[in-house]
């Protein structure tokens, strides 16, 4: 593994950078000194910035969007949950996600060292589409909103249950800018709303395109099925909030279910003993 | 709210009165959910499910739902539109995906007799080889249809504040009748083409990529007149393989650029010293006792050393001789003779011919023949050189330090998949397999006389006399042939209005409804 990081630099930064904002904004859940949660948020960004010159520089090199193998996905998921997640920093002025936002940046790059691409693949003629840019960033936006509504419901679950979680979420901390308790139900719910809209955008602009590429929309293929699968999980969860009983803990369970999905359906295809018949199951080397 | 009450709210306590109308719900979306597949699978037993049986089905078993819905007594209208059924609705849905990514689907009987034994009859009785089209699924469809065409209704009539619902919900509608449309009448099939002038007028009708043998007129002429398989072009990589696990895995692969420092799994690294991208071997000639005499010659461009009775063919019918004395003259056009001892150069053609003083700097045939340095007693040498900056054969000298111990290989040709061990692996200077970038048909259609010249390549299709002509097969063998899939899918239109339909109906009620209410209630 040394032998990568070593010829990468850039990535050790950004991974780096990633590290270094988590490291702050968990020490920002105590310290209530504005200078550690503003450094948190600083370093997010550069690590954003990091992570965005990253893809950009793929891109240059392989001569096409860097969207083609699962270790190109993965950076590109890392930088889609930190956009995500920086927005909602600003949306909710709170920072009591950012650790674990951070979390999963990092650990999306860490993953992505595992599944290094020995080298740079061309694209087939399949791939060779206006659809194809579109179709990844629209997902990745939305497997980032759904990352980030994941650790809201991770923490309601968890405030439930681990008083010091509770008391990181108290107006003392030195997350909380906005002066006002958070609603993490609402908050989960709008993340959902915001990923599901993505999920259905990406649903359409791949039906379209597999028209275009194969001549029909849609061909029950393994991945085509899950992410189907992920759209109704989330489509049950938005209906479900109005039923009586079903939202707080079980509602933020049902988001961390549709999570699980997600993850399933972006890594866990070559489980399925159909895997071999897909046409678009990410192979790693 | 605070994070404690948002968990609170879970707590079965919070909803005493929700308990009866809430179980007789359950109890009748459980019966409604369970009912349809029950009554699919019964009746696909009975029914042989085509695709219009399928659909046809569906639609009635849909319009009988919502009838009975309407009619019957016990509030089974409110239960077919209540957020609870659909919930439960949509995860039933959702199993039936995943199932259909469990079984692998539209395989031949054998196949599932071979991978599950006993079971697998049940399993193609059962319809879990082709789950989107059994009966069973059906029902839950049909549900779907009328559960979504109840909550409408209750809903009814249309107003800003809901206009998202209805336009979600009448996407979901439209998108559903789109791919029943496509279901029953898509016809899909084959076209298999040669350049060069081969016409098609039918199309051979397949399904699930099988053959079904039946054919369909185009109702116009499809002529291929080419068809070009364009590859990337070729590239060259020094790759490293680890060899410690059972099979060599390619681990990294770098680019050949020379100077540049690369370090390996384990430790160790290297770097490319020298780099030949059109790698020749070539003779030279250096001084050395009691040898022969030789003497250099450029020949359009090119440049070798001659030895006593080597012959350098050139363009044009020029010929270049060299010997000691003056060597006999070749069937050539222009034959170029050149003697050591007598330092001289006889230029010999059918007119007639003349003769030179050898000399360094002497130009012949306008300047095609130049002669360079002569050396009267000569070694002969071979020595690696490029013969041009491209990369038509390259070949390197690598330096690869190994347990901290520096050394040269010797010349790797990627040609040959020259490699050198490191400690738990390999350097292989290779060239990689030139992929297909794009493969495109040039066709021309002919309809009543009237012709039109039209591309088809991979994702750009041709859509012509209602049919759609898309590039799926090439054959790597065969350099003529061309695969093109034929589609006519009624559908397609609806399910794409559908899905838009759905997407702005989502946005509208996620962020502008929520707009509308929140000012409504400031209000
Ligand atoms: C069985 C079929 C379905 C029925 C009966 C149904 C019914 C409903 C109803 C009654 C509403 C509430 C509208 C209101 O605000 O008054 C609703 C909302 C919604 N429906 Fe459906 N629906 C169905 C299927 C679907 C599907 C398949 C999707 C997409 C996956 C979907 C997406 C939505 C969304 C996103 C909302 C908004 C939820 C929210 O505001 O939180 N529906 N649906």
């Amino acid at each position: 593994m040394f032998y990568i990081l070593a010829e990468h630099p850039w990535f050790v930064a950004t991974s780096a950078a990633y590290a270094a904002a988590m490291g702050l904004y968990a020490a920002a859940w105590r310290s209530t000194r504005e200078i550690v949660g503003r450094i948190a948020t600083g370093l997010m960004a550069a690590a954003i910035a990091l992570n965005a010159s990253l893809i950009v520089g793929r891109w240059i090199q392989a001569d096409r969007a860097p969207f083609k193998s699962l270790f190109e996905s993965l950076v590109f998921f890392s930088f889609t949950m930190g956009v995500v997640y920086l927005a909602m920093e600003k949306l909710y002025r709170t920072r009591v996600f950012g650790a674990l936002a951070a979390m999963g940046s990092f650990l999306g790059l860490a993953y992505a060292v595992a599944k290094w691409d020995a080298e740079i693949v061309k694209l087939p003629p399949a791939l060779q589409s206006g659809w194809f840019v579109p179709h990844v960033v629209v997902y990745f936006i939305g497997y980032g909103a759904a990352f980030f509504a994941t650790v809201v419901a991770a923490v309601q679950l968890l405030a439930g249950h681990v008083p010091w979680v509770r008391r990181m979420l108290t107006l003392r901390a030195g997350t909380m800018l906005s002066g006002r308790a958070l609603d993490l139900e609402q908050i989960t719910y709008d993340a959902v709303k915001f990923g599901f809209t993505m999920l259905t955008v990406g649903l359409l602009v791949g039906s379209v395109w597999a028209k275009s590429a194969w001549g029909d929309y849609w061909v029950w293929d393994p991945k085509e099925n899950w992410s189907l699968v992920t759209w109704l999980v989330y489509g049950a969860y938005l209906h479900l909030r109005r039923v009586k009983g079903w939202r707080g803990d079980r509602a933020a369970w049902l988001a961390l279910a549709g999570f699980g999905v997600v993850m399933f359906t972006y890594l866990g295809m070559e489980m399925l003993p159909t895997a071999k018949a897909s046409a678009h199951v990410y192979t790693s080397q | 709210m605070s994070a404690n009450s948002t968990t609170a709210a879970a707590r079965p306590a919070a909803i005493p009165d929700a308990r009866p109308a809430g179980s007789r719900e359950v109890r009748q979306t459980a019966s409604l959910v369970a009912g349809a597949v029950a009554l699919g699978g019964v009746l696909q037993v009975f029914i042989e499910p085509g695709p219009r049986a399928l659909v046809v089905g569906a639609a009635a078993a849909g319009a009988f739902v919502f009838v009975l819905s309407q009619v019957a007594p016990g509030r089974w209208r409110e239960t077919l539109s209540s957020f609870r059924f659909t919930a439960t609705l949509l995860i039933a849905l959702s199993l039936c995906a995943v199932l259909g990514t469990l079984v692998l689907q539209n395989r031949p009987m054998a196949f599932y007799e071979r991978e599950y034994g006993p079971a697998g009859s049940l399993v193609v009785a059962m319809r879990l080889d082709d789950i989107f089209h059994s009966l069973w699924f059906a029902g839950l469809i049909a549900l779907f249809f009328a559960a979504v065409l109840n909550s409408a209704l209750l809903r009814w009539p249309v107003r800003v504040r809901t206009a998202g619902f209805f336009t979600c919900h009448l996407g979901l509608l439209t998108s559903l009748v789109g791919a029943g449309a496509s279901a029953a009448w898509a016809v899909r099939g084959r076209v298999d083409l040669h350049a060069g002038g081969e016409t098609a007028r039918h199309v051979a009708v397949t399904r699930n990529g099988v053959p079904t043998g039946e054919m369909v007129p185009l109702g116009f002429d499809l002529r291929l007149d080419r068809f070009d398989l364009v590859r990337y072009t070729p590239e060259f990589r020094i790759g490293y393989y680890d060899l410690t696990g059972p099979e060599a895995r390619l681990k990294a692969s770098f680019d050949p650029e020379p100077g540049v420092k690369h370090l390996l799994p384990g430790g160790d690294s290297f770097r490319i010293q020298k780099l030949y991208p059109d790698a020749r071997s070539r003779v030279v000639a250096v001084p050395g006792p009691n040898g022969p005499p030789a003497q250099h010659v450029v020949l359009a461009g090119e440049e070798r050393w001659l030895f006593p009775g080597d012959r350098f063919d050139g363009p044009g019918g020029v010929a270049v001789v060299f010997g000691e004395g003056l060597p006999a003259a070749p069937p050539a056009q222009t034959a170029i003779l050149v003697s050591a001892t007598e330092r001289r150069v006889v230029v010999r053609r059918s007119d007639g011919e003349r003769t030179f003083d050898l000399r360094e700097g002497l130009d012949l045939a306008e300047g095609l023949v130049r002669f360079g340095p002569a050396i009267p007693s000569a070694q002969r040498r071979g020595e690696l050189a490029s013969a041009s900056d491209q990369m038509r054969n390259p070949a390197a000298v690598l330096e690869v330090t190994v347990d901290g111990e520096p050394r040269e290989t010797g010349v790797m040709l990627a040609a040959r998949q020259d490699h050198v061990r490191t400690r738990s692996g390999a350097l292989v200077f290779e060239r990689r397999e030139d992929e297909v970038k794009a493969y495109v048909s040039q066709v021309t259609t002919s309809r009543d006389g009237a012709r039109q010249q039209a591309r088809i390549a991979v994702n750009d299709p041709l859509s012509v006399g209602g049919w759609t002509f898309y590039q799926v097969n090439y054959d790597p063998k065969d350099p003529s042939y061309s695969g093109l899939e034929a589609v006519r899918d009624p559908g397609v239109p609806w399910v794409f209005l559908g899905f838009g339909l759905i997407t702005a109906g989502v946005a509208y009620m996620f962020y502008v409804e929520t707009r509308l209410k929140r000012a409504k209630a400031q209000a």
